[in-house]
Order: structure tokens, then C-alpha cells, then sequence
């Protein structure tokens, strides 16, 4: 178990928390339902305890408890640290032999409308190929939606190993439906996107990345592509001494 | 069917390789002097195949194995990822063995 005071990501969903580096994700864009729940800097300011133990022989369970306290301070549009004041609570389940996760999120909005927020989450990794899903649903008086997204990495084509083993095809599914009450962070009307990517690993850390997408909107429709490089800098670990 | 040649080759040829790793890991000489050659080679193998195992299970369920970092650092990383990743204290304590080996 974990105690954690002060600043913390908001554990609402595994979007926020695990996926959002953009060394660690798939897509370099956020999915349309990142805001539900995550507060206005995607932080917050106050408690959590958390941790994650063996339930049997065959899963685990994890979970996160927080409470934020409201904070207004900004010192900067780069670097903001307000808050919204509200309790939450994580938790899920893991079965580590099928590779399988799945979980539930909840909040309560302690301040303006009150309202609840809550959420679902799931990851697979099929054993025996290189594959991934992962996906999200999540509900809020703001808004709703989901988005899913499988990535599979061309380790087992059997032309061309060296840059097909480096060489991962992703693809996200997302929708967005408007809440009851209008947000500044949320799309303010109902959204379908579809992306399509292809990244390149030179090397653990050192990859290239590459999507393009499509939104379907009441606004407008639009293209949504990136291009770009990714480095997960081990500043200041280095490389270090083998010894 | 040709697909499902192809991975399940691709599938045997991964097997292969964790099985290869996993005996050719070195003997752990601490252990042996305790425990008799054969049993702590043994304990060895098991530690680093669960090692092994429970890394790809759950740090490959979000990214890819870093490069090799010292024990110490390593130590550090692991314990700040067990928090990120909720690990189990036997998931740390296997993932910490494998990735300082």
C-alpha cells in the first residue's frame, strides 16, 4: 500500500495515469473522454492511497483512493496546478496468465453541480500473439464516451523480420456523446473519430510515429494526422555505471 | 491455416528463446553454497522464468523492456513503478531479480 500527499495524477481510468507519456502510447492524439474525470490539469491536489495485492492464484486486484482538495493556482498556462475538489475511487482486476485487465472508476464532484462520474476499463494481450486491446468507457454529466484501441506489432510476418519486428499497426475507435452540462475541455457537440497509425522502433525508447485520423462532427468534419519522434529520456539516470 | 502456421512457428521459435534464456542464466553462487548445485540452479531458473513472465505481464502491458540500468537504479525505478503500475509485492520483487540479472 501506498500513501501519496500532494500532487498526484488522477487515477480515474488508465488513459490518464499509465498511458498518457507519449513514449508509452500507441497514438500520439488523446482520446475525446480524456478530460471526464481527471480534473482541469489532469491532476490533483491532496490524498491517495493506493496498491495492489494477490487476490488468488490466478488474479490480482488493484485499487486507488483519493480526494482532491480545490486549488486555483496557475503559475503558468504551461505549468497550471489548479484543481477541482472531489473523491474517487479506482480499483481492478488482473489475471496475470491471460494478460487480461479490467476495472472500474468513480468520482464524486464535491463541488458546483456534484454530480458523479464513473468509468470502465479493460487491456488484453493475447499470450501467444502481439497483440493489444485496450479501451475505455466513461460517463459524466459533461459527457460521455468510449474508445478502443488494438495495436498489433508485425513480429511473426515472415518477410522482411528485421523492420517488421520493429514495426507496430494501430488503430483507435472513439465516440463522444455531450453531457447535460457544458464543458471548456470536452468537444461541444457529438464526435465519431477514427485513427490509424504506424510506428517504427529504432530502439526501446527511440521511436518513430505516424497516424492519420478522420473526425465526424455536427461542427465540421476534419483530418486529424501526426507525425513526429518520440525518446523516453532516463535524464537523470543515464546509462550509469554497470556496476 | 497458412497464418496459423506462421504464428504458431513464430509462437514455438518465442519458446525457444525464453527457454533458452532462461537456461542459460548463470548460477546464482550465494545460493549454491546453501542450497546444493542442482536445487539452487533450479531455484535460479524458476526465479528468472517468473521474473521474466511477470515482467512481460505487466510492464509489457503498457511499454517496452528498457536497457539495462544498475542494480541500485534500478531498485529505484522499479519501486517508483510498482506504485504507477499498482504491482504486488511478489510481482516487484520477481520483475526487480530479473531485470538487475
Amino acid at each position: 500500500m501506498t500513501v501519496t500527499v500532494g500532487r498526484f495524477l488522477t487515477p480515474f481510468g488508465i488513459f490518464n495515469e499509465r498511458l498518457y507519456p507519449i513514449w508509452v502510447r500507441n497514438l500520439q492524439t488523446d482520446p475525446l473522454i480524456l478530460p471526464i474525470g481527471v480534473g482541469p490539469s489532469n491532476a490533483s491536489t491532496g490524498a491517495m492511497v493506493r496498491g495492489g495485492f494477490r487476490a488468488t492464484s490466478k488474479f490480482d486486484i488493484n485499487y486507488a483512493v483519493y480526494f482532491s482538495a480545490l486549488s486555483t493556482m496557475t503559475l503558468s498556462n504551461v505549468t497550471p496546478l489548479d484543481s477541482d475538489r472531489f473523491a474517487g475511487v479506482r480499483a481492478g482486476i488482473f489475471i496475470p496468465n491471460e494478460r487480461l485487465e479490467m476495472g472500474g472508476s468513480f468520482q464524486h464532484l464535491l463541488q458546483d453541480e456534484r454530480s458523479n462520474s464513473f468509468g470502465f476499463h479493460g487491456g488484453w494481450q493475447p499470450p501467444a500473439l502481439p497483440i493489444e486491446f485496450r479501451g475505455e468507457y466513461q460517463r459524466s454529466a459533461r459527457g460521455s464516451g468510449y474508445w478502443i484501441e488494438p495495436a498489433y506489432r508485425l513480429n511473426q510476418v515472415p518477410f522482411w523480420q528485421y523492420a517488421m519486428r520493429r514495426t507496430q499497426l494501430v488503430a483507435r475507435l472513439q465516440q463522444y456523446w455531450v453531457g447535460a452540462l457544458p464543458s471548456d475541455v470536452l468537444p461541444s457537440v457529438n464526435t465519431r473519430q477514427f485513427e490509424f497509425g504506424v510506428n517504427y522502433y529504432f530502439r526501446d525508447g527511440f521511436r518513430a510515429v505516424s497516424s492519420y485520423g478522420r473526425q465526424f462532427s455536427a461542427a465540421g468534419n476534419m483530418n486529424v494526422w501526426t507525425v513526429g519522434l518520440t525518446y523516453r529520456f532516463a535524464f537523470p539516470l543515464g546509462h550509469g555505471d554497470e556496476n | 491455416m497458412i497464418l496459423a502456421g506462421v504464428l504458431c512457428a513464430a509462437g514455438q521459435e518465442q519458446s525457444k528463446l525464453a527457454d533458452t534464456r532462461v537456461s542459460s542464466a548463470g548460477t546464482d553462487t550465494a545460493s549454491t553454497s546453501t542450497l546444493g548445485p542442482s536445487k539452487a540452479v533450479h531455484e535460479g531458473t524458476y526465479s528468472r522464468y517468473e521474473g521474466e513472465k511477470r515482467y512481460r505481464a505487466n510492464c509489457g502491458r503498457c511499454h517496452m523492456a528498457p536497457h539495462k540500468f544498475p542494480p541500485r537504479m534500478m531498485a529505484t525505478i522499479v519501486r517508483h513503478m510498482r506504485v504507477r503500475a499498482t504491482l504486488t509485492d511478489e510481482d516487484m520483487r520477481y520483475v526487480l531479480r530479473y531485470m538487475t540479472e
